[in-house]
């Protein structure tokens, strides 16, 4: 099934895009040098949807045999395992506590993470929800001056 | 000849030196750690070197590059687990080699073996990039845009997967690279209204979201993956019986490496694979490989590490990366406004030769590293999954966040990890998207710069000698499997007889 429905969202994708593009600005004709703005794009969604077709013609056909993980014998119809479904689950928590601060974001992460997968020793727990953070934030603020947006964790630094 | 040795100088500076041996531990730390490779590694470490100036910062790249296909083979050998899939190839015989009680030696030939391709294909890099960037010193737009074409055609062949998978992610990343203002009419394109989008998606979120956040979603998959060590004592270097049976296995697949790295997109993955191939074509004992040929992982060591100088041709002369490391590597020669081509060798010759400099240096330091610190990264491989991923996650969004200090450029980052991840999982290769990517822009400007130059009449490409050439390789690369599969299945007498 997959076989037929990547390509088919892959070309749904391309005719919207497509219409978006069509939005653009459209240079006057006196003073155009080269293509429109949309021309390029629009020859790529082209190629795509072009390319889709012969993938959907080969699905049809039943070849070429069936595709895996780019390093892995896994067939793609095999289902996810419960800690990636786990794993995505903590990119949501993730999205929700970072615009309060990204490094407590970063720490939660972490830590539900490293429990999520198994690892239930506390040094672990410790190094990578609190050590680990810490010493990244340091390092990138105090060698490589980068000033991280304001938050809960960071304010205590930045005053 | 002044610029070799303006390059040696840039690169004799102690602090240089200090920076190249630090980060030659840590490309062997990333090649010998569970799921990290070269690609990711120099993704992961790009941000780092933002603030550097531009030889110390493209040279740790590099640098990476080198050391993280070399330790690859350690764990190949000690664990049969490859580092990196370029090493896949030395697992066949290293690991029936580590299990006889031989790891020492096994390791021994792959330093050695590493050592040479290595520095055999820096030699044939400091000869053939200025050749090749003299080539292309009179290209016009139009044969640029023909060469661009002709690279990105090469990401059909990229990896074991469809061809026409390939492509359609090449073109995706070709596709996202049209974000922003058009160089050429500045009109806004997909930006949305949003005026951080105006200049484009950034190369190093997307990068470090498609080969490090993906990857994280990946390891979750095989959690319950178990590595065991087989005992070494010490690594040993190969003997005078050793270096007289393969000898002739190192250099060939040190050319071989060499001129598959050359090629567009191509990387040490498959010139290893060649390299074994031919090793074992060549060899009085064939039956013995597979089984504990100490000329398999010479074959495929030398051939691996050859190609990293090999890629670096392309990237380094005509702005097309050799490799998906080499890629990432591009991205950040972009980052810190140098242009990669023809005039790289001409207006930054000593930036250049310094970097062709760098990688010897590394090079001959895997002696060194091998020797005496093969067994200590050995045991990095067992850093547990669950400590080492969500630290790599932290790195990912932080340097993510550090080269513009935008949060859209995580968000970015972790929209790229999820489509890299489900790309993956439906068989689509992440690094034609990647290197769509950063060569799309170029495809675009040139082939704009080609319509104003030819009065918009694009067929005139095709009265160019070069174009033509370009393009009968486009053609080849994309089609050239299939017809040359049809003309040997059709020349196969017992198939044609029905047996």
């Amino acid at each position: 099934m997959s076989r037929y429905l990547v390509p088919v969202g892959l070309i749904v994708f391309c005719g919207l895009t497509y219409w978006q593009s069509t939005q653009f600005d459209r240079v006057p004709p006196i003073l155009l040098r080269g293509m429109q703005p949309a021309d390029f794009p629009q020859m790529v969604l082209l190629l795509i949807v072009g390319l889709c077709a012969i993938l959907l013609f080969q699905a049809w056909r039943g070849g070429p045999p069936k595709p895996t993980v780019d390093d892995g014998p896994e067939d793609i119809a095999q289902a996810m395992s419960p800690s990636v479904w786990k794993t995505m689950g903590l990119f949501i928590i993730f999205a929700a506590i970072a615009p309060i601060d990204l490094f407590l974001g970063l720490g939660v992460f972490a830590l539900c993470l490293t429990a999520v997968w198994g690892e239930r020793r506390i040094w672990a727990l410790l190094l990578v929800s609190t050590i680990a953070p810490l010493l990244i934030f340091f390092l990138f603020d105090q060698v490589f001056e980068i000033r991280f947006p304001r938050g809960l964790l960071t304010n205590l630094w930045y005053g | 000849m002044e610029d070799l040795i303006a390059g040696l100088v840039a690169i004799s500076d102690p602090q240089l030196l200090v920076i190249l041996f630090a980060a030659t531990l840590a490309g062997v730390i990333i090649g010998a750690l569970p799921g990290l490779n070269a690609t990711t590694g120099a993704a992961l470490l790009l941000p780092f070197t933002i603030t550097m100036d531009p030889i110390p910062a493209i040279a740790v790249l590099t640098t990476i590059y080198c050391s993280a296909t070399f330790a690859g083979a350690i764990t190949a050998i000690l664990i049969n687990t490859p580092g990196t899939s370029a090493s896949a190839t030395t697992c066949l015989d290293g690991y029936p080699m580590a299990q006889r009680g031989e790891a020492g030696r096994a390791l021994g030939m792959a330093t050695v073996s590493s050592t040479f391709g290595g520095i055999v294909s820096v030699v044939c890099l400091m000869a053939a990039a200025p050749m090749m960037a003299r080539m292309a010193y009179n290209f016009a737009p139009p044969e640029y845009f023909a060469l661009t074409v002709f690279g990105l055609s090469m990401l059909a062949t990229i990896g074991d997967g469809s061809p026409i998978k390939n492509l359609i992610a090449g073109a995706l990343g070709v596709l996202a690279a049209t974000v922003g203002k058009d160089l050429l009419t500045t009109v806004e394109r997909f930006t949305f209204g949003m005026s951080e989008m105006t200049e484009g998606i950034g190369f190093v979120p997307v990068m470090i979201g498609l080969f490090g956040i993906s990857e994280l979603l990946v390891q979750a998959d095989r959690l319950s993956v178990e590595r065991q060590q087989v005992k070494m004592d010490a690594i040993k270097l190969p003997s005078l019986a050793d270096y007289k049976k393969v000898w002739k296995t190192i250099l060939r697949s040190s050319g071989i490496g060499t001129f598959i790295g050359i090629l567009p997109a191509e990387g040490a993955t498959v010139a290893s694979m060649i390299g074994y191939n031919e090793a074992r074509r060549w060899s009085k004992t064939p039956e013995e490989f597979g089984k504990g040929a100490i000329e398999g992982i010479a074959g495929s060591e030398a051939a691996n590490n050859a190609a990293t100088g090999g890629a670096m041709v392309p990237t380094l002369a005509l702005g097309i990366p050799g490799s998906p490391t080499a890629a990432v590597i591009l991205a950040g020669l972009m980052i810190h406004g140098l242009q990669p081509g023809p005039t790289m060798f001409t207006q930054q010759a000593e930036f250049a030769y310094a970097i062709f400099w760098s990688m010897m240096f590394v090079n001959v330091l895997f002696i060194f590293v091998g020797l005496f610190g093969a067994k200590l990264f050995a045991r990095i491989t067992f850093v547990p999954i669950p400590v080492l991923w969500p630290i790599v996650f932290t790195f990912s969004i932080v340097g993510a966040y550090a080269l513009d200090q935008s949060f859209l450029d995580v968000w970015i980052a972790i929209g790229a990890g999820f489509l890299g991840y489900f790309m993956r999982r439906f068989g689509y290769s992440v690094v034609p998207l990647a290197i769509g990517l950063i060569l799309g822009g170029m495809l675009e400007k040139r082939l704009g710069q080609s319509l104003i130059m030819l009065d918009d009449q694009w067929w005139l490409m095709l009265t160019r000698p070069l174009c033509i050439v370009f393009f009968a390789l486009t053609f080849l690369a994309l089609f050239g499997p299939a017809i040359w599969r049809r003309l040997f299945t059709q020349r196969d007498p017992l198939k044609s007889m029905g047996e």
